[in-house]
């Protein structure tokens, strides 16, 4: 008996363990994800063992489509890599031609990584590649439309943390909803064993302007790595 | 008072909010051009229009952050939206293109390929010399090793190669086909070789242009293997002398934090002659004053210093002479 599936989103829904996109490129799988038809619309794989998005998406405790940008809405991507992930991001918020008319930046320093996602890119309008550095702020300004509804850090440094802090705290719009992922190899380089590399990450976050809703372990899905999902409080 | 820029516009807004000046970029807008501008934008710099408002109000501070956050700010138009999408496409593949001018990723490739052609070089050349030893009894190992692949390749038969060799006919020949393996596997060989002395080649003339000094102190191949690990030339002359001589001993380092004694030189370091001959108590010490050394040549070379001449590189050897003539005797033990 098939799961009945459960919408996160307009473009994103859960079927038992497994993720799915309204796929905004008909036809087309990026990274070769199984595609399914449902009537007229088709949906795309999103598969959480190679996306932390995913992972968190299936595991967090609360609700999952709080952490999910609306359709339409400016996102920022930090270490976008090939941009598997930031398909998927994209499906959701800009869809088929962009007819929600969002915008994901989309940011990486590397540039085998930037030519898998160009090519993403020029087939995916509201998708802007940007080859550079995610930690300068005025390096990515230039791209952005408007401070960012929802943005998400994933780069294999050490101090994410901090580097986080300081790039939401330029871009994120109050209100907005921010992930952050963590890679214990990449912490490695401070003291310490996994856990209490973690556990500073989270007091750099807990210091700062931004409120942590959930700390959520990918273990299973992607071991070794958390993902952090905060909320920079909106003023008035 | 401050000012708000993005590719488009630049507009002056005094502390209360107001928009007191605006200039718009008003020559002709290409692709080409836009995609210059985020670059500039990108590197930190204002926009021609910014740049204008600041010269105009000296007291106005350029904000790179101000447009975005900026609620006044006009939206792109339709068309904007297209130039904007295109640029940034261009500008995205212009820096993958530009990848290839970075001598550190071609040096990389190079320095790579060349090692990894040497791993793979040492095994086959082994197996082939072993191969062909055990049919052909009488032949000198040591002595034959370098015209061993190069013989069999060419030979017709194992008959024929032996008589290349200069030996009698072996009693037990090998089957045709395990000969025609053989044989091939020696053709391997001698392509490979080739191929390694190109690599390595070219290895050694980049090395020489890009750190001519660092080449003359460790080698041209030794330099090159240093900049790859240390992921380009930049972070190579940034690092101190201390990192520099651990360089590659990764290893040896993460058994050091777990309370072993440190690793007294990277491999690197470890196959020039003035440490791999040298005894080993004096290792250590050379090799700290080789890594100082080195440290500062990657430094010359990087920031544009004087190349050193062979004078200079002598007075290092001399140097290294020094520290081992200073320790004849291993130290005792306590």
């Amino acid at each position: 008996m098939p799961r009945r599936p459960v919408k996160l989103g307009w473009g994103v829904r859960r079927e038992g363990r497994s993720l799915w996109t309204r796929n905004a490129v008909r036809g087309i799988s990026v990274r070769g994800e199984r595609r399914k038809r449902d009537s007229r619309i088709e949906w795309r794989a999103w598969d959480p063992t190679r996306s932390k998005v995913a992972a968190a998406l299936l595991l967090t405790g609360n609700d999952a489509s709080d952490m999910l940008p609306e359709p339409g809405s400016t996102c920022l991507y930090l270490g976008a890599s090939t941009g598997s992930t930031v398909s998927h991001i994209h499906d959701h918020v800009c869809g088929a031609g962009n007819h929600h008319g969002g915008q994901v930046v989309a940011v990486e320093i590397s540039p085998r990584m930037m030519r898998d996602l160009t090519a993403l890119a020029s087939k995916r309008p509201g998708l802007v590649p940007v080859l550079g550095d995610a930690r300068i702020p005025h390096a990515v300004a230039p791209y952005i439309r408007s401070q960012a509804d929802w943005m998400h850090q994933d780069l294999s440094i050490a101090d994410q943390a901090q580097t986080f802090v300081k790039m939401a705290g330029a871009f994120l719009k109050p209100g907005g909803t921010g992930l952050l992922s963590l890679k214990a190899a990449s912490e490695r380089s401070s003291d310490g064993d996994d856990d209490s590399r973690f556990a500073k990450a989270a007091r750099i976050l807990g210091e700062s302007e931004f409120e942590v809703v959930e700390r959520i372990d990918l273990a299973g899905l992607e071991d070794q790595h958390i993902l952090f999902h905060v909320l920079l409080p909106a003023t008035d | 008072m401050r000012i708000h820029f993005d590719w488009r516009l630049a507009r002056a807004i005094d502390s209360d909010g107001n928009v007191v000046d605006e200039l718009d970029w008003s020559s002709k807008r290409s692709v080409g051009a836009l995609a210059d501008r985020l670059a500039e934008l990108q590197s930190g710099r204002l926009s021609p229009e910014a740049r204008t408002l600041a010269e105009r109000f000296a007291d106005a501070e350029a904000d790179h952050l101000g447009a975005m956050s900026d609620s006044g700010w006009p939206e792109l138009d339709e068309d904007e939206q297209a130039l904007f999408s295109e640029a940034t496409d261009r500008l995205a593949r212009r820096g993958v293109a530009d990848a290839a001018a970075d001598f550190d990723r071609r040096l990389d490739m190079l320095s790579s390929a060349a090692s990894e052609l040497r791993a793979s070089w040492t095994t086959s050349e082994a197996r082939c010399v072993e191969w062909a030893g055990l049919f052909l009894a009488e032949l000198d190992l040591d002595g034959q090793r370098r015209e061993i692949p190069c013989a069999v390749a060419e030979a017709g038969s194992i008959d024929e190669a032996a008589k290349a060799l200069g030996i009698s006919a072996p009693e037990h020949k090998p089957s045709s086909a395990e000969w025609e393996a053989l044989r091939g596997h020696a053709r391997g060989v001698v392509e490979l070789t080739g191929r390694l002395e190109t690599a390595e080649d070219a290895t050694r003339e980049l090395a020489r242009e890009y750190v001519p000094t660092l080449s003359r102190v460790v080698g041209p191949l030794g330099a090159a293997k240093m900049i790859v690990l240390a992921r380009g030339r930049e972070r190579l002359a940034r690092m101190p002398s201390g990192s520099l001589q651990v360089l590659g001993a990764s290893g040896a380092m993460a058994a050091h934090r777990r309370g072993a004694p440190p690793p007294k030189h990277s491999p690197t370091l470890f196959s020039l002659p003035q440490i791999s001959k040298s005894p080993r108590w004096v290792r250590g010490k050379i090799a700290r004053f080789m890594a100082g050394k080195c440290s500062i040549a990657v430094r010359v070379d990087h920031f544009d210093g004087e190349p050193w001449d062979e004078e200079q590189i002598a007075e290092i050897n001399r140097e290294c002479e020094n520290i081992r003539n200073r320790f004849p005797k291993p130290p005792k033990r306590g």
